[in-house]
């Protein structure tokens, strides 16, 4: 599978960022709960030390939530992945199937797994050492074994089942 | 956590491919810095108090994130056990060493030592700069070199607990003594254990593995 930079990468850098932000934060918190410290020792008049609190209880909340909000990301990244990792199996086995309810032979099923993928007749003749003429035939077989008219309709045999909702019927 | 000594093989329990990143921050920021501070500068230094700092910082993360974190970043996830610890070591000699979902039972023993003694390191140093921070120290630094040495006599005025001060010193310089010693062993355990185990450990608390 060649690189995707969709939503997974972009959670993986959402992740990263608010980890970087979180130990900004919690270095920010850190030395600003020192330095009320150091002026309490020094001089603590009430209003200041109530001012200064609120500001550190803000700080350390923001530490908390930012560290939850944080997992909570990780969490849905994981389940996503997971989500993707049975999907993934789940289809193949699908594939495997109806390859085989088509009687298929094995190297109709290589061919049909690669224009699947999107590969077109020049690359897939080239990752099996065939000729063009072969793989067209070839692929012309499992479009009439499919009962399907061509590419587009071959693909999408496989993509309808996973489309939840049906076409949308144009109301008068 | 009663560790089920029956259940070889579970499937489920999978040592995390990449650690998330506030621990793999957390981590390479503290050793950084402990290196940093035994090794390239000078106690009592601007720097040194700062990265001190900095460790403490970490540290508190670490540790909220060790309540809050995900599962294994969780302290639940790798509870201190010495027994489960000798019965891991034992497994490590024998060349089959099992997977735990987080750290394995030495690991969380090497992980709570770390701590211990990085809050040691840190409460003697607060102890020594009596809380001072590195704001303070540039300030008090500044006010020396200025040749106002008032900064000095406010420092050695509190005579009264300069017991309590001499000894935060030594414990200071045993315990990071110590770190080290630690972060030595942990690292041959380590490579030890990436041997034996023949997969990297080192590379969940970088980047994980690239191999999608």
């Amino acid at each position: 599978m060649t690189a995707s930079p969709d939503i997974r990468t972009a959670g993986r850098r959402q992740t990263a960022a608010l980890s970087v932000f979180l130990v900004i934060q919690t270095l920010g918190t850190v030395f600003f709960v020192g330095d009320v410290i150091g002026d309490l020792r020094e001089d603590p008049t009430s209003m200041h030390f109530i001012f200064e609190a609120i500001v550190t209880a803000a700080l350390v909340l923001g530490i908390l939530f930012g560290a939850f909000a944080l997992r909570r990301t990780i969490e849905l990244l994981r389940a996503q992945d997971q989500a993707l990792a049975v999907a993934r199996g789940a289809l193949s086995d699908v594939i495997d199937r109806q390859f085989t309810a088509w009687a298929l032979t094995p190297a109709e099923r290589d061919v049909a797994f690669l224009a699947l993928k999107g590969l077109d007749v020049a690359e897939i003749a080239e990752l099996r050492g065939a000729a063009q003429g072969t793989v067209r035939a070839q692929l012309t077989r499992i479009y009439s074994k499919a009962g399907v008219s061509g590419r587009a309709q071959f693909a999408a045999f496989f993509v309808e089942d996973l489309l939840g909702q049906g076409v949308p019927t144009p109301t008068p | 956590m009663s560790t089920p000594q029956t259940l070889d093989a579970d499937p489920s329990i999978t040592p995390p491919r990449l650690w998330d990143p506030v621990v793999r921050l957390t981590h390479w920021g503290i050793a950084v810095s402990v290196l940093f501070n035994a090794a390239l500068d000078e106690g009592g230094s601007l720097t040194h108090v700062s990265l001190g700092w900095l460790v403490m910082a970490l540290l508190l993360l670490r540790l909220v994130w060790g309540v809050l974190g995900p599962t294994e970043a969780r302290f639940s996830a790798f509870p201190p056990n010495p027994l489960a610890a000798l019965r891991h070591l034992r497994d490590l000699a024998g060349g089959h060493p099992r997977d735990y979902p987080s750290h394995n039972p030495a690991g969380a023993l090497m992980v709570y030592a770390f701590w211990a003694m990085l809050a040691l390191v840190t409460v003697t140093g607060l102890i020594m700069t009596s809380g001072a921070t590195p704001m303070q120290v540039a300030d008090d630094k500044a006010a020396v070199a200025s040749g106002d040495w008032s900064a000095l006599i406010k420092e050695s005025e509190a005579e009264d607990d300069a017991g309590l001060r001499h000894l935060a010193e030594e414990t200071h310089e045993v315990a990071a003594n110590l770190l080290l010693f630690l972060a030595a062993l942990h690292v041959a355990g380590v490579a030890l254990e990436s041997r034996a185990m023949r997969r990297s450990l080192l590379a969940p608390m970088l980047l994980g593995s690239r191999r999608k």
